[in-house]
């Protein structure tokens, strides 16, 4: 009798822990969808220009920024971290050379996001002149995703079962073929899930792009060398500098938007990597 | 010239084998004949796949494998740096204990070695694919679904399926690494009927734990044994199958086909 009650009460506790931090997320989202969603939907906001000195003032060229800097460091990231997955699961022998690269990037990726952008501001804005524009932050972006890009990419593919490499190499291929013709189509669905918290990431950096991408703009950026204000950092921006009256509108609404880019970026790579997986005739689970 | 003259297709002549320092297989000495079935049997861990593995090497694929001693494919030795191994695993083919289709189209599987062999030519693949696909029995069961997942289809039929994939390739020996441990057994008796019928074209070599299956498909059996645990796997008795289950000449043998051990 005794364990029955221990095995309820178990199930008590860890079914309520479960519904807290259910219910924790609840709570942010409608708090934020609460006070921003209606400027968020607003057209004179989320395609308007921002205001100087005067209520008003929208995020459209904001939004544009940060979309923009995810795709371009995405653009840089990807290739240079499922590269180096491939290197680390199918190349590198496991020893102390392996360890000491995974030593460096777990570093990597616990250095506070600051600490990218001073270095990005050193080295992209100053050294290399390109002045604050989308391409510095989006390299600075990409150093700073590099760790989570790469150890997700290197899982999914050391998750390619070892019978489908033996399969491939007993039929005569070598190891690049067997790589790019069996393991890295049945590591793709993984390797896009993979991309969705860097993603995610991305769009909420703020301290790594106020130092190399810029803090405020009127126009709309289209080179990689234009200046950009990427939303967060632009929330940051509002709220710290407050010099529009209706600062906390900007901040409630731009938050919302925020919140809704990042569930529609993470829902649609979902979808995608749904979609590859059907079409490749992959088993997965997503 | 099939074999080495002497109707041998494989032999294999003091062979030691090694995963790093540990010694898997010592002295082993075997002929292949061509077109006939030869059977390794032994219990758990004698080193009969890994006997197996040698004849394509696929043991190079494990970091520190390494083998002493004469493989030879008509008569020329492949366990040299030099041998094009790629070569090698397009005319000794292998079938694997799992099945083990790629996760793509029926079609696609069977027509990944000859793509690898640089065929394009949409019918010469398409002919490829149906000729493989019925010389494994399997044409008549998905003729009508070769663009389906070959991991759709039953245990039996994936590894079917694979012996097509090997067909595809036109090898001249086919290694079987217990083809038919994981699945039915009427999927098995279609693999062991289709081996009988393959028989005719392929030097083909089987691994199996099973000894009734060796009984039926085979006609040559080498019986192999790891004596004390840590020590390599040797060749106890390799002959006629026939002999070897009637009239065994080492105890060892007997005592092992009678069930009273392994």
């Amino acid at each position: 009798m005794k364990a029955g009650r221990a095995d309820r009460i178990a199930t008590i506790v860890f079914w309520s822990i479960g519904l807290v931090s259910m219910a924790i997320l609840a709570f942010i989202i409608l708090e934020i969808f609460g006070r921003g969603l209606v400027t968020a939907v607003s057209p004179s906001f989320f395609a308007g220009q921002p205001a100087t000195n005067q209520a008003g003032g929208g995020v459209g060229p904001m939004i544009v920024s940060s979309l923009y800097l995810a795709a371009l460091t995405m653009l840089i990231s990807l290739p240079v971290s499922i590269g180096a997955a491939i290197y680390m699961a199918e190349y590198a022998r496991e020893g102390k050379f392996n360890n000491f690269i995974r030593f460096c990037l777990d570093s990597l990726a616990t250095l506070p996001s600051i600490v990218f952008g001073i270095f990005g501001l050193t080295l992209f804005v100053v050294t290399f002149k390109w002045s604050y524009c989308l391409l510095a932050g989006a390299f600075t972006l990409a150093l700073l995703n590099l760790p989570i890009l790469l150890r997700g990419a290197e899982e999914s593919i050391k998750q390619v079962p070892q019978t489908y490499r033996e399969a491939s190499m007993s039929l005569g291929a070598n190891r690049w073929i067997t790589i790019k013709k069996v393991v890295l189509p049945s590591a793709m669905p993984g390797v896009i899930t993979g991309t969705v918290l860097p993603i995610g990431r991305i769009m909420g950096e703020a301290a790594a792009v106020i130092y190399t991408t810029g803090l405020f703009i009127r126009a709309i950026p289209l080179s990689p060398f234009d200046p950009a204000a990427p939303l967060a950092g632009y929330i940051w921006y509002a709220q710290t500098e407050a010099t529009v009256p209706d600062y906390r509108q900007i901040v409630n609404g731009g938050a919302a938007i925020l919140l809704i880019l990042v569930f529609l970026i993470n829902f649609s790579a979902r979808r995608f990597a749904r979609f590859y997986a059907k079409r490749k005739q992959l088993e997965v689970k997503l | 010239m099939i074999g080495d003259g002497n109707g041998n297709k494989m032999r294999v002549k003091n062979l030691n084998m090694y995963y790093g320092d540990f010694k898997a297989l010592e002295d082993i000495s075997l002929n292949f004949p061509s077109q006939h079935i030869t059977a390794l049997i032994g219990p758990s861990g004698c080193g009969k796949s890994t006997l197996v593995r040698c004849l394509n090497r696929m043991n190079d694929l494990i970091e520190g494998s390494h083998m002493e001693g004469e493989i030879t494919l008509d008569d020329e030795n492949i366990n040299k740096s030099s041998y094009d191994v790629i070569s090698l695993r397009r005319r000794v083919g292998m079938v694997f204990q799992r099945p083990n289709p790629f996760p793509k189209s029926i079609y696609e599987n069977v027509a990944y070695g000859p793509r690898l062999g640089g065929i394009k030519d949409k019918e010469k693949l398409d002919f490829i694919v149906e000729d493989s696909l019925k010389k494994s029995a399997l044409w008549d069961e998905v003729k009508k679904i070769l663009k389906e997942s070959g991991q759709k289809l039953s245990g039996g039929q994936q590894q079917r399926l694979c012996i097509a994939r090997v067909m595809a390739v036109k090898p001249e020996v086919i290694l079987f690494d217990e083809p038919c441990s994981a699945i039915d057994p009427i999927s098995t008796q279609k693999i062991e009927d289709l081996m009988a019928e393959l028989k005719k074209n392929f030097t083909m070599v089987i691994v199996t734990h099973n000894m009734q299956q060796a009984a039926r498909v085979s006609d040559y059996t080498a019986f192999m044994l790891v004596q004390e645990q840590g020590e390599p796997g040797r060749i106890i008795e390799f002959g006629d199958t026939n002999t070897m289950f009637t009239n065994p000449s080492d105890k060892r043998t007997e005592n092992y086909i009678t069930g009273r051990f392994g």
